[in-house]
């Protein structure tokens, strides 16, 4: 007699869980006591299921019973998946929910902070250099601009290309008026920009260079405003 | 289908064949019928609810039975006395523990199977059973027929479990002698 000879009419009920259901069975091979009492037990306790009246139901019962039966089935896999994803919703909480946006913004922002920083890295290391000097000359030597001169470069730094266009002793604009700067290839132009020039007449511009953009000759124009996409107005400078 | 043994239905039925359920249906329901009635106390909803449940329980289970489990029938009221229990573990949880707070007012337990001037006992357990004393009785009503644990019969009926243990030992020891008896 030990202690899980005690659990033979718990086990005999069926109210043991799983682990204790286990231990008694192996408990009960061993025991002989327990198998005697068991097999006795056992057979009074089946017999009490006969304890009753057979009762013909009423007859709409079995189409009842089969429909529940069949439905229920059909929707097993629904529910499968169902509780799948009620189990996948449930792991977020208001809490986890805020949590995992929180380091998602973090990740995102220490990843494009990162990536600024390479780039900055990577444009100090390359070494920019002055890849075509174009001098401008005025259009018109007889004119009021006969003064005016400047240059234009195309600087290269790493894969990046870069227009700068500065030219001195320009006449001064009216209110909305602009000097436009036109990229030439063969006879095709690329409006590269406007700026308006200092009281002194001093005026530059920056460009960047797509791969695309490319021309043998720059011109400068003065427009009536900033929205030429081809010239209206005069040409001051050009390249030679 | 209709000379097709329980087992062969069976067999059937977990290869998904309609007509099989259907053929174990009309061959056992008032069985099936019967008992769940008797378990939910003449409750005719929840009997229906059940029924349902029990023969879901065969469509779907994956516990094949085979003849060593003893006989078909036996095994279909073991299954329905499963699917019972857990029905009323599930559905009163809350409403057994508050019956278990208020113990002035005794569980009556219906059975008029167990009354002997209504000529309604054949069966070699009822007169068996008629054989126990009253704590006896209610105990294996309790147990069997209500689904209630030996805890929670202590709790309800305010002994140890010890004391509960021993009276369901000597309850199943006095039934097996009146089996032997009735059976001679």
């Amino acid at each position: 007699m030990n202690t899980e000879c005690a659990n033979l009419l718990s086990f005999l009920s069926g109210e043991l869980g799983e682990k204790e259901k286990k231990a008694f069975a192996e408990h009960l091979v061993q025991c002989s006591e327990c198998t005697r009492e068991y097999e006795q037990m056992t057979e009074a306790w089946n017999s009490l299921k006969w304890d009753f009246e057979e009762i013909e139901p009423s007859s709409s019962l079995k189409s009842e019973v089969m429909n529940f039966v069949f439905e229920t089935d059909d929707e097993v896999p629904v529910r499968k998946e169902k509780n799948w994803s009620i189990y996948f919703f449930r792991q977020f909480t208001p809490v986890t929910s805020g949590l995992l946006l929180a380091v998602l913004v973090l990740v995102f922002v220490l990843l494009y902070s990162n990536i600024q920083l390479k780039k900055e890295l990577a444009a100090i290391n390359l070494p920019m250099e002055v890849k075509t000097a174009l001098s401008l000359q005025p259009a018109d030597k007889t004119a009021v601009n006969k003064n005016t001169d400047g240059a234009a470069y195309i600087l290269q730094q790493g894969e990046e290309r870069r227009l700068i266009v500065q030219i001195q002793n320009l006449p001064s604009l009216q209110e909305s008026e602009v000097y436009q700067v036109w990229l030439l290839k063969d006879g095709k132009r690329t409006n590269a920009g406007t700026f308006k020039p200092d009281e002194a007449g001093t005026g530059s511009l920056t460009y960047k260079l797509s791969i695309k953009d490319k021309f043998n000759q720059i011109g400068i124009t003065r427009e009536p405003d900033s929205n030429s996409t081809k010239p209206r107005g005069e040409k001051i400078v050009g390249s030679s | 289908m209709k000379e097709k043994l329980d087992k062969e239905l069976m067999a059937l039925v977990m290869k998904k064949h309609r007509p099989a359920l259907e053929e174990l249906y009309d061959r056992h329901i008032k069985l099936i019928y019967g008992f769940i009635f008797k378990f939910t106390n003449g409750n005719a909803e929840k009997t229906k609810e059940i029924v349902q449940l029990v023969f879901l329980k065969l469509w779907t289970t994956k516990s094949s039975y085979n003849s060593e489990k003893g006989h078909f029938v036996s095994w279909l009221l073991t299954v329905t006395r499963n699917v019972c229990v857990d029905y009323v573990r599930k559905d009163s949880v809350h409403i057994r523990n508050n019956k278990h707070m208020d113990m002035s007012h005794p569980i009556d337990i219906e059975d008029p199977n167990n009354d002997i001037e209504n000529g309604l006992l054949h069966s070699e357990i009822a007169n068996a059973k008629s054989k126990l004393s009253k704590p006896q009785k209610r105990l294996i009503d309790l147990l069997y027929w209500k689904g209630y644990s030996l805890t929670e019969i202590a709790k309800i009926e305010n002994e140890p479990i010890g004391t509960i243990k021993s009276r369901l030992h000597q309850s199943l020891k006095l039934l097996k002698k009146h089996l032997e008896v009735g059976g001679l």
